[in-house]
């Protein structure tokens, strides 16, 4: 488009094929009449499509209008075998197959790194687990004395920091048995309710456990109650329960136990995996130098992997916690005797009572009606009036009627 | 009932889903040509170009109790129709046939009856060289040939402007050609 010519040519085709508004097109008209090269442009497009239609087709054969109808006629039954799988087309079904296929192969993907990862991280334990016999005197070696080994704080593990050693960096915090958390809920009766809080205290002090939260309500004119949240050592649970059992009459009881292993070697595996990249990092930024950038991206990563290792570590405390101490609930309740409540006011009170809510009602009685008065006297005056003149007329002309 | 002859395309269909054989006649009888014309000039072989239209109307058929008047029946006749072509190529592909390749039978041909023609858009690009012929063979609207590609109207402009000047270059090759020889 320049200044003699202000139409693009793509308008002037559309021109040509009658596909432009009205008002363009008039115009495009308009432009015509004085543009001869846009006239002899618009003119070229309508030869050319005079000359496309010199390819003529032939018409099409009876043939086709027999079969069309046949088809028509038989279309409630009528099916292309060929092209269809039960109501779907070949196309439909090769797409869902091609789909799922993908779906699939992406499923592939992405779990197979994970499985992976967790059969390494059991195999590693396994391995772990039959070499220890060897370089312990017990089979069942508590988990600190492995750190020990590893890290040659033990006698006997000092020689040992060779194939062990190096296996027990990556699962020094592996575990040692199946980890299950256990968690119980009691609810109890007692008819000595400050005794029975005294010996949940005393068992939860002898077991070594804690009390993570307690409540004790005492309502006046109602029973007491007390609920607690306690932690035992795991291995006491049984124990506890049967000893709290004997504090009432058990109302309610349940456990539960939850199987953490396979979570919890998942864990050990990625926490192994943050710490060993982290020491490459360390060691790539010790003994490599780089320009600025580098280095403050090395360190970036460094402290992205300690924050991942931490966030890791505390996850695995808190399982450790949970697998080493039991969580029983307690909720005890003191049998409820109905009392004579004592203090009930004699009767010359009651009746000063009542007299002088009598007058206090009786105030604000008449205090009510005249801010009732006040509120909305004026407008029923008003109203009076009209209603009685409106009436009084009525009256007036009612006794003219009859009179 | 108006007669059917008297209606628009979109109400004989409505029509023709109500089960009227009537209407679905008059529909026919409207797109037969143009339907076997679309195959005729896009295959080499007649037969071939038949049976194409045939399932093009059988698929109308089945398909009538889905249709909705969102656009216009002559769109939703080349849309189909497209399609059939579209799976008819590949399956040409598969099968390697020479039919990949129209129009072979238009080259040194005469401008007088249209061989010309065939011979030069049997050169051009393939996606020009449909909408060249959605709109001069079966006048479709710009509009109705964007919805029956799927591209935007823009793309169909552009893309019928080039169509328009290959085209040309191409009979302007052939010209001289025909006057060399």
């Amino acid at each position: 488009m320049n200044q003699e010519h202000p139409l693009l040519q793509e308008e002037l085709m559309g021109y040509a094929d009658g596909q432009l508004q009205d008002g363009h097109a008039e115009q495009i008209a308009a432009h015509m009449e004085s543009c001869s090269e846009c006239a002899k442009a618009v003119a070229d497009a309508r030869r050319l499509s005079m000359l496309m239609a010199t390819w003529q087709i032939e018409q099409a054969p009876k043939q086709l209008t027999e079969s069309v109808l046949a088809a028509f006629d038989t279309r409630p039954h009528r099916r292309n075998s060929g092209s269809e799988f039960g109501g779907w087309t070949r196309g439909r079904v090769l797409a869902w197959g091609f789909g799922g296929a993908f779906a699939v192969l992406i499923l592939f993907v992405v779990a197979v790194p994970s499985l992976l990862r967790s059969r390494q991280a059991t195999s590693e334990y396994k391995q772990l687990n039959a070499q220890l016999p060897a370089s312990s005197p017990s089979t069942e070696m508590p988990q600190s004395d492995i750190k020990k080994i590893v890290s040659g704080e033990a006698g006997q593990g000092q020689g040992q920091q060779g194939t062990l050693g190096q296996l027990s960096k990556s699962t020094a915090d592996s575990p040692t048995g199946p980890m299950v958390i256990r968690t119980a809920q009691l609810t109890l009766i007692t008819k000595e309710f400050d005794g029975a809080r005294a010996r949940i205290e005393a068992i939860v002090r002898e077991s070594k456990g804690y009390i993570d939260h307690l409540t004790v309500r005492s309502d006046p004119g109602s029973s007491k109650s007390l609920s607690a949240v306690l932690r035992f050592p795991s291995d006491t649970l049984d124990a506890r329960l049967a000893d709290l059992r004997k504090l009432g009459q058990p109302k309610e009881e349940t456990q539960n136990s939850s199987d953490i292993t396979g979570q919890y070697t998942d864990l050990v595996a990625r926490l192994n995996n943050a710490r060993n990249t982290e020491q490459r990092l360390l060691a790539l930024l010790r003994d490599r130098t780089g320009n600025l950038k580098d280095v403050v991206a090395a360190e970036g990563e460094i402290a992205r992997v300690r924050e991942e290792i931490e966030r890791m570590e505390a996850e695995r405390k808190g399982f450790d916690n949970k697998v080493q101490y039991a969580t029983v609930q307690v909720e005890l309740m003191e049998e409820y005797h109905a009392q004579v409540q004592p203090g009930t006011p004699g009767a010359g009170t009651r009746i000063h009572n009542a007299a002088v809510e009598g007058y206090e009602g009786a105030s604000e009685t008449i205090l009510g009606i005249a801010l009732w008065g006040l509120t909305y006297g004026p407008a029923l005056i008003v109203w009076l009036v009209v209603l009685s003149s409106l009436g009084f007329l009525a009256w007036k002309l009612y006794r003219r009627v009859h009179s | 009932m108006k007669a059917a002859n008297m209606q628009n395309d979109e109400q004989l269909m409505l029509e023709f889903q109500g089960g009227s054989r009537e209407a679905f006649e008059e529909l026919f009888s409207r797109y037969r040509n143009p339907i076997y014309g679309f195959f005729r000039r896009r295959l080499n072989h007649a037969a071939r170009a038949e049976e194409l239209a045939q399932e093009t109307f059988v698929v109308i058929i089945r398909g009538a109790e889905r249709y909705e008047p969102k656009a216009t029946f002559r769109t939703y006749v080349f849309a189909i129709a497209l399609k059939q072509l579209w799976s008819e190529r590949r399956k040409e592909m598969r099968e390697a046939r020479t039919a990949a390749e129209p129009f072979e039978e238009g080259r040194n041909a005469d401008p007088a009856n249209g061989l010309w023609i065939r011979s030069a858009l049997s050169r051009m690009d393939p996606d020009q060289r449909e909408v060249l012929m959605l709109r001069e063979y079966e006048q479709l609207s710009y509009e109705e040939i964007a919805e029956v590609l799927g591209v935007p109207l823009n793309t169909v402009r552009s893309r019928l402007f080039r169509a328009r000047a290959e085209l040309r270059t191409l009979l302007d090759e052939q010209s001289i050609k025909g006057v060399s020889r």
